[in-house]
């Protein structure tokens, strides 16, 4: 439940000033697990990469002036050519977006880290999802690394028999051919397996009470209530910010700047305010 | 008289989507604490049998049931599944497959989830569950990290309800290397003497089974009971001989040493069978002599490893300074426990993975100038499953598949197919419909679109696996004769040790990554040292050299060397 309000709060609000105590939370929770970083890292820098660098590069050149819109104000700092110029403000355009990428990638990933399958079963099943869709959820977990071997296995002995998968001697479309073609056994030999799965579990009794319990399920500890007490203020506080910020006192544009006055805005963005699609971006 | 825990009557089955009854004229009964093994070759009912007790016939496979089948005094057809799995636990063969929980404890708590045990009565009935089969450590594992041995005491600590007093074991020692099935016997039968459980395994293993003690025998053929005694008169007969049941090899022995097994007292444990007076001079008499030496392979190398290291993961070696070499026309077991790293050694050989260090050499070349596909045409690589190499539907377009990938001229492709297909005995069959054959066959069909490609060298990765006697005995006969007469290289990756015994000439032994022995197949048998670090079992000829005083490399040498001009013979 904390996982949707965070995933909400960040969505929400585009002011730094909230974000950054928002990403220190998930932080805080990754880091105290102990993950294994090495997997982490690599996950972190390619989001930088793609969504931080190619992202701000496209943007720069694609709509430059966007910071104008969300800020409200326009001080060019490097003029490259007409068309192509670096704002003070679209720059800090995109680092709050940036931050709240970050914020909501390390909430997932710290939701992703923090429950195991099964608890995210027996959570669905809490939430009253009917416990045959969630025993699939919990077997599908179960199953993937298997498929993910047996896949292995397969693209091995094809590729021993002659069927050339590296990228840099054969054309993508053949790839795909043969990718396709693995799909085969692949499904014939998976066939087998959900037999014997449906048997295992006939035969420990799966499907004859209309309820079941949960051995992954946690009973409330102390912690748990105290979790759901912080959850219940938390969405109150995150409530009240989207009615303060955008009903009673609302600030003219989407994104509050330190070094832009209140004064100095130029433009002001209603419709922003209104859509409320617009939070999405 | 002992209560009835099952009893059939005048029992027959026939499948739903099947012409012929699977079961005939079944008339059974099996008493409470009983431990029976049920005997037969693949196809001969005995699954079925199982299932009938279990439940999964009538309720998940439908057919017509005739005659009777009562558990604890109830009517199967009468019951429900569930009902019955409170009462009977089944094991079943795929140990892998059967683990539906993503934990230990989930899986063992399954049953108790779907009976809506609150979690808190949950969690202490687990982990004495757990301690029953010796899991209690790793109650929070997740089956990934689980050996199959593992896995398959995870699901017999599943199975252990409350009230369960009859437990199937489904083929117990199929997916387990020999040291792990041994285990898996001793604990089913501690299953048996400590609880008051009744306890029915499905083998077609008898030796392995036979490890320990086993009340009775039934033997099963083509859907009917043919034999129904205890362990000593079963082997004292010519039943398994006829029925294509494995002898233990201490048997095999004996008879080969022409003693009359009859007048034995505890012929089933090779530990405390009493040899007849006669019989003992008659086994000392065949195994005296010196065999004959063998002279050692001097052909050209076809592979070389010199010194490889591999790792997965950075500071794990899975292979450690490994080196040997293969001649040309050798046929070599390379044996090991699973992880022990034969199966990475043969990905090495293939080219699936790299060394970081050493090198390998294939037909002279070096390895690491060639591409997977070059190494493709030089050694081959059949899978242990079939069902995950076959990519076309018929067996022609399968077998030329290989030759298709590579743009042969079409002529070519043809004859070479046709000879491929000649050679595995399949060329009347071309045109049929992949998934209409047998195991076996299909075995057959990955070896021959490996033969179009006319490798040097074939490497078989556990080829005994899931088959029964009979159909192992033809894969071997069929790949004697590729030896033989085409002068094929054969690789055996397996930890089968009759397979080894029986069918090659050298061993590689691998133990925690490194080769511990490579040496003549009955040197390495003999020395109990390799055997005990490589996690391997004792044939029960060792035992029998031990039981005579004589050297085992002696009596397992003078056996391989009889065995073949048997062979010859036939």
């Amino acid at each position: 439940m904390l996982f949707v309000l965070f995933t909400v709060a960040i969505i929400v609000t585009f002011d730094i000033r909230v974000l950054l105590p928002l990403m220190a939370f998930p932080f805080a929770a990754i880091i105290s697990m102990k993950p294994n970083y090495k997997p982490l890292i690599f996950l972190f820098s390619f989001m930088f990469v793609t969504v931080g660098i190619i992202g701000t590069i496209m943007l720069l050149v694609v709509s430059p002036d966007v910071g104008m819109t969300h800020v409200g104000s326009h001080t060019v700092i490097w003029q490259v050519t007409d068309r192509l110029y670096v704002t003070k403000e679209t720059l800090w355009y995109v680092l709050v977006t940036f931050t709240k990428r970050v914020a909501s990638f390390a909430t997932v990933i710290a939701f992703v880290l923090m429950t195991t399958p099964s608890e995210f079963a027996s959570g669905l099943s809490f939430l009253h999802m009917p416990y045959k869709v969630c025993i699939i959820v919990s077997l599908a977990y179960r199953t993937i690394p298997d498929i993910a071997r047996r896949f292995i296995d397969i693209r091995n002995s094809m590729q021993m028999r002659g069927v050339e998968l590296n990228s840099k001697r054969t054309s993508l479309g053949k790839r795909l051919k043969y990718t396709g073609a693995m799909l085969v056994p692949l499904i014939i030999s998976s066939f087998g397996k959900v037999e014997t799965i449906a048997n295992a579990m006939d035969l420990r009794g799966f499907g004859r009470l209309k309820k079941r319990t949960w051995y992954a399920e946690h009973e409330l500890t102390r912690a748990d209530r105290i979790a759901r007490a912080f959850s219940a203020v938390f969405a109150a506080a995150i409530l009240f910010y989207i009615i303060y910020t955008k009903i009673i006192n609302p600030y003219p544009v989407t994104m509050w700047c330190p070094f832009v006055k209140l004064e100095n805005i130029t433009k002001i963005n209603v419709i922003d305010t209104i859509f409320f699609m617009k939070w999405f971006d | 008289m002992e209560k009835a825990a099952i009893r059939f009557e005048n029992f027959g089955f026939q499948y739903k989507v099947q012409q012929e009854p699977t079961l005939y004229d079944i008339n059974l009964t099996i008493h409470k604490g009983e431990k029976v093994l049920i005997l037969g070759s693949s196809g001969s009912g005995k699954s079925t049998l199982a299932n009938c007790i279990n439940g999964l016939i009538p309720f998940s496979n439908e057919g017509t049931i005739t005659g009777s089948v009562t558990v604890n005094g109830q009517e199967t057809r009468k019951a429900s599944i569930h009902e019955l799995s409170k009462m009977v636990g089944t094991v079943l063969q795929d140990s892998d497959a059967q683990f539906v929980g993503l934990s230990v404890g989930e899986d063992i708590a399954f049953a108790m989830e779907n009976e809506a045990v609150p979690r808190s009565e949950m969690v202490p009935v687990v982990y004495r569950h757990a301690s029953v089969v010796g899991m209690q450590d790793f109650i929070g594992a997740i089956p990934f990290d689980l050996s199959g041995g593992q896995k398959q005491k995870v699901a017999i600590a599943g199975v252990l309800g409350s009230d369960v007093n009859i437990l199937i074991f489904d083929e117990p020692l199929a997916a387990l290397d020999p040291q792990m099935g041994q285990t898996a016997v001793e604990l089913i039968d501690n299953l048996s003497q400590n609880g008051d459980h009744t306890i029915i395994i499905i083998e077609h293993r008898l030796e392995d089974v036979l490890h320990r003690h086993v009340d009775r025998v039934i033997l099963m053929s083509e859907g009917r009971i043919v034999s129904d005694s205890t362990p000593d008169e079963l082997l004292q007969s010519t039943l398994l001989h006829d029925y294509g049941i494995r002898e233990p090899l201490y048997i095999t022995a004996m008879k080969y040493a022409g003693c009359s097994i009859a007048g034995n007292l505890n012929l089933c444990d090779i530990h405390c069978i009493e040899f007849t007076q006669d019989n003992r001079k008659k086994l000392l008499k065949f195994f005296d002599g010196e065999p004959s030496v063998p002279e050692p392979c001097t052909d050209e190398e076809v592979i070389r490893l010199e010194g490889v290291d591999f790792a997965y993961d950075e500071g794990v070696n899975v292979l450690n300074d490994v080196s040997f070499s293969i001649h040309k026309g050798e046929r070599i077991a390379i044996i090991g426990k699973n992880g022990a790293g034969k199966s990475t050694a043969a990905k090495l050989i293939c080219g699936i993975s790299r060394p970081q260090k050493g090198k390998i050499s294939i037909g002279g070349k070096d390895a690491k100038n060639l591409s997977v596909k070059e190494i493709g045409e030089h050694v081959g690589y059949v899978m242990q499953n079939p069902n995950q190499m076959i990519l076309k539907d018929t067996i022609k377009k399968e077998v030329e598949f290989a030759l298709t990938v590579r743009g042969t001229d079409p002529d070519e492709i043809r004859e070479r197919a046709t000879a491929a297909l000649n050679a595995c005995s399949l060329y009347p069959m071309r045109n049929w419909p992949v998934d209409t054959v047998s195991y076996g066959q299909k075995k057959r069909i990955t070896v021959a679109s490996i033969l179009v490609l006319h490798p040097d060298v074939l490497i078989l990765d556990e080829p005994s696996a899931g088959q029964d006697y009979k159909s192992y005995m033809e894969i071997m006969d069929f790949i004697e004769v590729l030896n033989r007469e085409y002068g094929i290289t054969i690789l055996f990756i397996t930890h089968d040790m009759h397979l080894a015994l029986e069918n090659t000439d050298r061993a590689i032994v691998f133990s925690d990554s490194r080769v511990i022995a490579d040496e003549r197949v009955f040197a390495v048998l003999a020395n109990d040292e390799v055997i005990r670090r490589a996690n391997l079992k004792q044939t029960s000829l060792y035992t029998l050299a031990l039981r005579l005083d004589l050297p085992p490399e002696q009596v397992i040498r003078r056996f391989i060397e009889h065995e073949r001009s048997v062979k010859t013979c036939e």
